[in-house]
């Protein structure tokens, strides 16, 4: 018992006849003729199976209304393919051995398939736009985390006492680095020094809510561990002080 | 001549019961999942619009504004994809068919406010 | 030497089953050629994809022909499968290709009907559609429909045969095989049939295989092709697939092999309700086809092979769908069948290709 598989292999516009000829001669068995109306142009599929094996061969990319030879004198069967195609798509074959002339289908519109109705073409275009957006974010992802990587590299050489998060080296706005130091190389030297004695505060802060946030995700995997109870308990027992807390804040502030 | 070959099974189905039914008067009963028409329960459907998504004949529209649920039956191929689709079970496929009539028409059904109704 | 007259056949004609239209050149009761002509039914099917997505243009696939209709369905569904890489529990397997063997009994017994009325034999065409409405009535408490099932989705099927209703089905096969071998008897030995049947429409081995012809016409000219052979899906279970054959290569020889189809289907199923695996009737489907991919799929339809071709564009609409049938295949079969025949044989050849126009146009 054969067993079946399938293969698309590309096929080269001017070899279409050629193939035919070479797998009749080989006992190939024609099975079909397709046509896909693609935004480059209109790609032909011819289908040919032997032994279980369906080799699909595919012609990409036929400007709209050009001529291919027929493969009718090989395979007659095609003709009904190749005079639908011509309907619809609008592709020419010479030498067909029953010609419809353009009336096999005798459709309303010519060449149906390759009308792009303005659904389609806003459906094209939204797509479009998705998969732009997508492989711009990719990239300016990408662009941005070797900039980061360097920027940080530079400020921590120049900086020894700021030390990088505890979750491994994350930074701050990487991208407007490069203008800061732009802008500081222009400036006077005392502002020079506040300015970077503010970007060394902001990441030391950085770093604490960090660790802080750390903690407090370590004690809610305890209290998920805990007994739902006592978890509640001290779920409000936390509330509390931190209700205290800001209200001495806010005291003090005053 | 050749012999009347079919002449057994022609003698025996003057005895037989008839293989066709006396409709209308008798009808055959309709069997379980029979393909017949949408229903939709208004107390459990949340407007989502997930039915409307999946018809493949537009036939059902969902107004959140105005909580309208209308299905056209006669654009309805009773496939069932939007009973299927449903995530409230709201909508079901009854075993008889949309009735002859002689002018199409839309079944519009409005759809109460639960939470509404809820916080009275 | 008479001349030459052109005798309008079709697109209405009882015999049919569907719009098709020829042109009988005709000299004196001979047949010289015939030009066909098709496309009353063309209703642009194929373009609807760029308007459903995969999962709703199983519906529209599924309409484009009664008779094919789970055929086409499950084509489809494959086809998407694949390209998705998708792949189906074995449950479901099964229930699609029992459903499938049931639709080609139904096909088989619709078609020998019509090919009984095609030379007259009225009687015959009602005892086979009496007992087709069985296989009807097992469609409807199994799925729902009648003739349009929407059983098949990508990613499965929809509904399960659990094993009360199974045994239902397999009694209502046994209930028609009675009835059946009578109708098989009378189709292949009564000497009226054979007299409108044999020798008509000789088709040669050497001219199916250049003809490229497809299923049960090209069978009975003795060209060994049969998609089940492959043994894909639920088709690998069975202990023995043989394809049917026959090398009589002329209607007789047709009626013959559809004939035999019949009782090797039930035989199939009966071979497949008893090896029902238990599992999940369906799996989850996300995403969208990749842009760029491609895939193509046969399968066996009642009629022969059907091959479809779909590609995908990264949407959830495919970019192309291509369904090829045997039916357009065999057109070529046809026409030089009828080169040379008898005014009055036209019908019995045109409809020994078993032809599906509304496939066929899609």
């Amino acid at each position: 018992m054969a067993q079946f598989s399938q293969e698309f292999t590309p096929l080269p516009i001017e070899a279409i006849h050629d193939e035919a000829v070479a797998r009749k001669a080989g006992g190939w068995r024609y099975v079909q003729t397709l046509a896909v109306n693609t935004e480059a142009g209109i790609d032909l599929v011819y289908s040919y199976m032997k032994d279980g094996l369906l080799e699909n061969l595919v012609a990409k990319a036929l400007p709209a209304g050009s001529a291919v030879p027929s493969v009718t004198d090989q395979f007659l069967a095609a003709f009904v393919f190749e005079n639908e195609i011509h309907d619809l798509f609008g592709i020419t074959f010479e030498g067909l051995a029953i010609d419809f002339g353009g009336n096999f289908y005798r459709v309303a519109q010519k060449e149906p398939m390759t009308i792009i109705s303005p659904e389609l073409k806003a459906a094209r275009e939204k797509a479009a736009k998705v998969a732009a957006a997508k492989a711009a974010k990719e990239a300016a992802k990408a662009d941005r985390a070797e900039k980061a990587g360097e920027a940080q590299a530079e400020f921590l050489a120049a900086h020894p006492e700021a030390k990088a998060a505890a979750t491994g080296g994350r930074v701050f706005a990487p991208s407007d680095d490069e203008a800061v130091e732009a802008k500081l190389a222009g400036m006077d030297p005392e502002k020079v020094a506040r300015v970077r004695a503010a970007i060394a505060a902001k990441a030391k802060k950085a770093a604490a809510a960090e660790q802080d946030a750390a903690k407090d995700a370590e004690l809610e995997a305890k209290l998920a561990a805990m007994d739902p109870e006592k978890a509640a308990k001290v779920r409000a027992a936390m509330e509390a002080k931190a209700k205290k807390a800001a209200e001495a804040a806010a005291k003090e502030g005053e | 001549m050749g012999s009347f070959k079919l002449g057994g099974m022609t003698f025996g189905s003057l005895f037989k019961k008839p293989e066709t039914v006396l409709y209308p008067v008798e009808s055959k009963p309709a069997p379980a999942g029979l393909k017949g028409h949408i229903v939709n329960d208004v107390s459990l459907c949340i407007l989502c619009g997930i039915c409307q998504k999946t018809c493949p004949c537009h036939a059902i529209t969902v107004e959140k504004k105005a909580r309208t649920w209308a299905i056209d039956p006669f654009r309805c191929v009773q496939c069932g994809s939007c009973a299927r689709a449903c995530p409230k079970a709201c909508l079901t496929m009854e075993p008889t068919y949309t009735p002859v009539a002689t002018a199409e028409y839309v079944t519009t059904l409005e759809v109460p406010d639960q939470k509404a109704a809820a916080a009275e | 030497m008479g001349k030459a007259t052109v005798i309008p056949f079709g697109p209405q004609h009882p015999v049919l089953p569907e719009p098709l239209h020829l042109d009988l050149v005709v000299e004196d009761e001979t047949v010289i050629e015939a030009v066909p002509q098709i496309g009353f039914v063309h209703r642009g099917l194929e373009k609807l994809v760029e308007t459903r997505d995969y999962n709703q243009f199983i519906y529209v696939a599924e309409r484009i022909c009664g008779i094919c209709a789970m055929g086409h369905s499950l084509g489809y569904a494959e086809t998407v499968e694949s390209l998705m890489g998708v792949e189906v529990p074995k449950r479901a397997e099964y229930l699609r290709v029992i459903w499938h063997e049931l639709s080609r009994v139904h096909s088989h017994l619709l078609w020998l009907g019509l090919a009984a009325d095609a030379f007259g034999f009225e009687s015959m065409f009602m005892h086979c559609w009496r007992l087709r409405e069985r296989v009807l009535d097992i469609f409807e408490k199994t799925t729902g429909g009648r003739v349009i099932l929407s059983v098949v989705k990508v990613g499965g099927v929809v509904r399960d045969i659990d094993d009360a209703m199974m045994a239902q089905v397999i009694a209502t096969l046994d209930g028609i095989m009675d009835d059946y071998t009578k109708i098989m008897n009378t189709l292949l030995t009564d000497t009226s049939v054979k007299n409108r049947t044999v020798d008509v429409g000789y088709i040669s081995h050497k001219d199916a295989l250049a003809l490229s012809m497809v299923g049960p016409f090209a069978r009975a000219s003795a060209v060994n092709y049969d998609v089940r052979s492959f043994g894909r899906g639920a088709y690998g279970d069975l202990a023995d697939f043989r394809p049917i054959l026959d090398d009589g290569g002329d209607c007789f020889a047709r009626v013959k092999v559809r004939c035999l189809e019949v009782l090797q289907s039930i035989e199939i199923i009966k071979e497949l309700a008893a090896k029902m695996p238990a599992g999940d009737i369906e799996v989850a489907v996300k995403g969208a086809p990749a842009d760029g991919a491609q895939a193509s799929n046969v399968l066996e339809q009642p009629r022969g092979e059907c091959y479809y071709y779909a590609r995908g564009n990264g949407t959830k609409n495919l970019e192309r769908m291509r369904m090829r049938t045997p039916t357009s295949q065999n057109l070529a079969g046809m026409t030089s069948a009828l080169a040379g025949c008898d005014l009055a044989d036209v019908n019995m050849i045109i409809l020994t290709i078993d032809p599906c126009i509304s496939c066929t146009e899609r």
